[in-house]
Parts: C-alpha cells; structure tokens; sequence
C-alpha cells in the first residue's frame, strides 16, 4: 500500500527544489547576459578609442586633390557600407554651406579687437616679467617707445562684393591663415565656383585639418560637382575619426539623395 | 467500495499471460523471424535481450500459437538440478513418468534421441537460460546436435552471458533474435492498446504523448518498467478516487500523480 501522505510531501518538496532551480538558472541566464553585455560595451569602447584620430592634412590630401589614401577609403567603405560608386549628373542637389559669409566689417573689428587685447596683453607680461628698477636700457626704451623702428605693415582692405575675392586672396597669401582659405572657399561655393570652392576648402584643410567646415565645404563642392562617391569617401573617414555631427548630417543628406 | 482505476492498474501487473501480448510492430516482427526459424534446419535459437524486454511472453506466445500444431514443450522456470532436467526432457519426449527413485542417464538419453532422426522434430522451449550451468548447457548443446531436438532458449543480454553464449554455442547453427526496449511511438501504442483491450477508452484518451514521453524518460521504453511505473500511477488514483476525489484533475491526465509515482520508484529524487 502506497502512503499517498508521505508521496505527496516528498511530491512538494521536489517542486519546490525545482522552483528554486528554475530560479537559480534563471539569475545565471541573467547574470550571463547582462556580464556579456557588459564585456561587449567595454571592448567596443576600448576599439573606438584605438580607432585613428584624423591624420595631419599633408598624410590625407595629395597634390591632386583627392583625399584619404586609398587603403583607408576602402576600409571605411566597408565599415560604413558605403554603395559602389555611381554616377550622378544630377542638379537637383543643392547643398548650402554651413556656415554663412561672414561680415567682413565685423571681422575688421573684432581683428582690431584681437590686436588690443594681444597689445595689452604683452605689455601685461613685460610688466609683470620685471620691476622698474631691474629693466635694461632697452627694455625701458620699448616701454616708452623710444628709438622703435617696427615696420609698419598697413594693408588696405577695401572690401565690396567685386574685390572681395582678391582682398582675401592677399590677406591670406600674407598671413595664411586657414580661416581666410576657409571664407573663400565659401564664398566660391556661393558663387558656384565649385572648383575654385574645392581648392580654397583644400588648402584651409592642409593648414588645420580640424576645422569641420574645410572638410564640409570641401564634400559639398565635389556633390557640386558630380563627385557623390568622393563626398561620401570623405566624409565617412572624417566622420569615423571625429563624429562630427555634422559631417553625419551632410553625409546622410548625400546618402539620402544618392538612393 | 472498489473504483475502475483499481480494474485499470491491474491490467499493468506483470505477467507472460499470452493474452496480456500487445502486438507491437518490432515485437510481430521477432515472431515471425521466431517463428520462421523454427521450419529451418537450425539447431539453436537465440533469443535475448534485457530483463523486461519481452523474452519470456514471446516464448510463451510461441508456445500458445504451437502447442497444437508442433511437438514443443516450453519449460518457463528454469530446472537448475541436472538429474531433473534431463528427467524432463525424456518424459517430455517418451511421453512416461520416470519413478522417483530413478535417473536418467544422458548417454542412454542421447541414445535415445539418435534413434528419432527422421521421425520426430522435438522443439523445447527454455526460458531463463542463464540460470543453467555451463555443464548442462554442454548437454543441452549435444542434443541438439542431434537434429532430432530443437531448442529455442532465452538469455538475458549482459556482457558477461554473451561471452557464454559465444562460447557454447559459436559452432552451432543458429538463429539470434535480439529483442529491444520499445520506442517512444511504441511505448504509447502499448500503453493505449492495454487500455483499450479492457475498453477504458476515456483513460486512454487522456494519456498524451507528453505523458508517454515523461514515462518513456524514465523508462526508456522497457516493458516491465512501463508496467510498474503505471501500475503504481493507477495505484495512486485509486487512493485519490477513493478517499479525495477532488484531487483528480477533470479531463486531463495528472501530471502531478506521475511526477509522485517517479518519486516513489526512484526515478527522481525529492
């Protein structure tokens, strides 16, 4: 005769360890999921920080304009699931550049203001480098502007919308600075001089690579001119290296317009 | 008070009753080699397997469906004395009684045999065959090399009785049949026709393959097993039908009285 009573006590019990079992495999499920996810967020994060950052201008663009060496571009292609190269004549695309023109009159006053302040600035640090009483000759005739044979370099600006190309066009062959190759290269774009746009982003870029809008400008004078494929090449290898915003926007608006 | 399940549980006794044979596919089809066997000119035929794979209701099946067709004879329990057995087979074949006080003699009853040859096909039927000793397996063996006796024997499938079985018998002519633990498909066949031979048809209905999975599990398909694993689950809706019928559930199988018959044979561990 079977003992129902004590059979279903033992019943209970073996429930209940598989309850707990159940339980038990369920929180290593969980502890296995959560610690592989875990290990996965760790080494993503640890290969974007070996990822390159963005190579000196002069390792990146060649002479004849075309950026990033090959190598790259192909990886990035891959990366980025970038489509086949394709021929796009269309003048549809009308890409406008991100930053506008900048007034020329404000520019003027705040160069002007930017002078003062280093003016300023270096007087403050001679000052403060010595006292009065320690100054060589030369040093107090500096202070009091005694026997000063500086040069003066005045450069007359007279900027209106005829001249303003060869104004900046001087202003940047004497101090090269990448902004100025920058502004022109903007406003050839204005003018839809793309090629010439091409070539001023170009040279803003070789001066600093960092600037987001040489490499903006530079994209978007190549969609001008029917080189989507080189634009999306560019701006994927930037965008790798940097995640600039804004580089993701254009090139979802290039990618968006290309399908 | 008695309750159906009580009729039900019942039906899983274990027994080589050849009424209680369920006619399984694999099952048939060692018959009929069996049964084939038997119009060749072999000496010996093997039939084995392990403990509750159904050897002995086989043979016992094999005898019902012979004895009035054949001379055989079936010996269900094993004679493990010599001086008997060689007493039952004489008066099995000369049809006398031996007095109490007499033996047989094997060389007078080989003599005895020899002279049947052409005559008589005598066909015994030894179940239990490891039980036998290596010397009355070596006189079974030289009977049948008569050809006058035939013998159909069973021995249980370990490693230790395939040795003996290769020793003794690798030089006779002989026909192996290896009987199986059921499948789960043959398992589920077996327990419905059980069931339906006795017209439990809403029993039957209930069983699912999942409960034939869960028995076949712990099981694996062994007949004897099956029977008293079942046996003990209609034991317990007995006692449930009888004292808490609440406790059974309506229209489907309990699950719940398996898992406690497992427990109870040992098959899982509270």
């Amino acid at each position: 005769m079977i003992n129902i009573k004590e059979l279903e006590r033992r019943w209970y019990k073996y429930k209940a360890k598989n309850v707990i079992l159940f339980f038990v495999l369920l929180l290593l499920v969980a502890a296995l999921v959560y610690g592989g996810l875990y290990l996965y967020r760790y080494f993503t994060a640890i290969e974007h920080e070996t990822i390159t950052l963005p190579q000196k201008s002069e390792n990146m663009i060649q002479a004849h304009g075309t950026i990033i060496p090959k190598e790259t571009v192909e990886n990035n292609q891959s990366d980025l699931n970038i489509a086949p190269p394709v021929e796009d004549n269309s003048d549809e695309m009308i890409l406008s550049p991100t930053i506008p023109i900048v007034d020329m009159d404000s520019e003027k006053a705040n160069d002007r203001e930017r002078k003062r302040q280093a003016t300023a600035q270096s007087q403050k640090k001679l000052i403060k480098a010595k006292s009065s009483a320690t100054l060589t000759r030369q040093e107090l005739d500096v202070i009091h502007g005694r026997d000063l044979k500086h040069e003066k370099k005045v450069i007359q600006f007279e900027t209106n919308t005829q001249n303003y190309f060869e104004v900046m066009e001087q202003k940047f062959a004497q101090n090269k600075n990448p902004r100025e190759a920058l502004l022109l290269a903007k406003a050839y774009y204005d003018q839809g001089d793309y090629n010439s746009a091409e070539q001023w982003a170009l040279k803003a870029n070789q001066l600093d690579s960092k600037i987001d809008e040489s490499w903006l400008v530079f994209a978007q004078s190549k969609v001008m001119l029917g080189k989507n494929q080189e634009a999306i090449n560019i701006l994927s290898s930037y965008y790798k290296s940097t995640k600039s915003p804004k580089a993701k926007a254009l090139l979802e608006k290039i990618r968006t317009k290309e399908n | 008070m008695m309750s159906k399940y009580s009729d039900i549980k019942n039906l899983f006794i274990d027994s080589v009753d050849s009424k209680n044979y369920i006619d399984l596919e694999s099952l048939s089809f060692n018959y009929n080699v069996l049964e084939d066997s038997l119009d060749k000119p072999l000496k010996m035929i093997l039939l084995f397997g392990r403990p509750g794979t159904g050897k002995s209701m086989t043979l016992n099946k094999l005898y019902q469906n012979l004895k009035d067709k054949r001379e055989i004879h079936y010996f269900d329990a094993p004679i493990l004395s010599e001086k008997e057995f060689l007493k039952s087979i004489y008066e099995s074949i000369s049809g006398k009684k031996i007095p109490q006080n007499m033996r047989v003699n094997f060389d007078g009853l080989l003599r005895f045999t020899q002279q049947l040859k052409g005559k008589r096909e005598i066909i015994f039927l030894l179940d239990e065959c490891q039980l036998y000793s290596e010397a009355l397996m070596e006189k079974i063996r030289l009977l049948s090399d008569t050809r006058v006796v035939k013998f159909v024997i069973t021995l249980h499938k370990t490693e230790n009785e395939d040795v003996i079985a290769k020793e003794h018998f690798k030089t006779r002519i002989w026909e192996v049949i290896e009987l199986k633990n059921a499948s789960e498909e043959e398992l589920e066949i077996y327990v419905q026709k059980k069931l339906l031979q006795k017209h439990f048809v809403d029993v039957a209905n209930l069983i699912q393959a999942k409960h034939i999975k869960f028995i076949h599990t712990h099981t694996l398909g062994n007949f004897r097993e099956t029977n008293k694993f079942l046996y003990t689950v209609f034991s317990i809706y007995e006692y449930y039908e009888l004292n808490r019928p609440e406790k059974i559930p309506k229209g489907r199988f309990s699950r719940k009285i398996l898992e406690m018959a497992a427990i109870k044979l040992g098959y899982i561990h509270d």
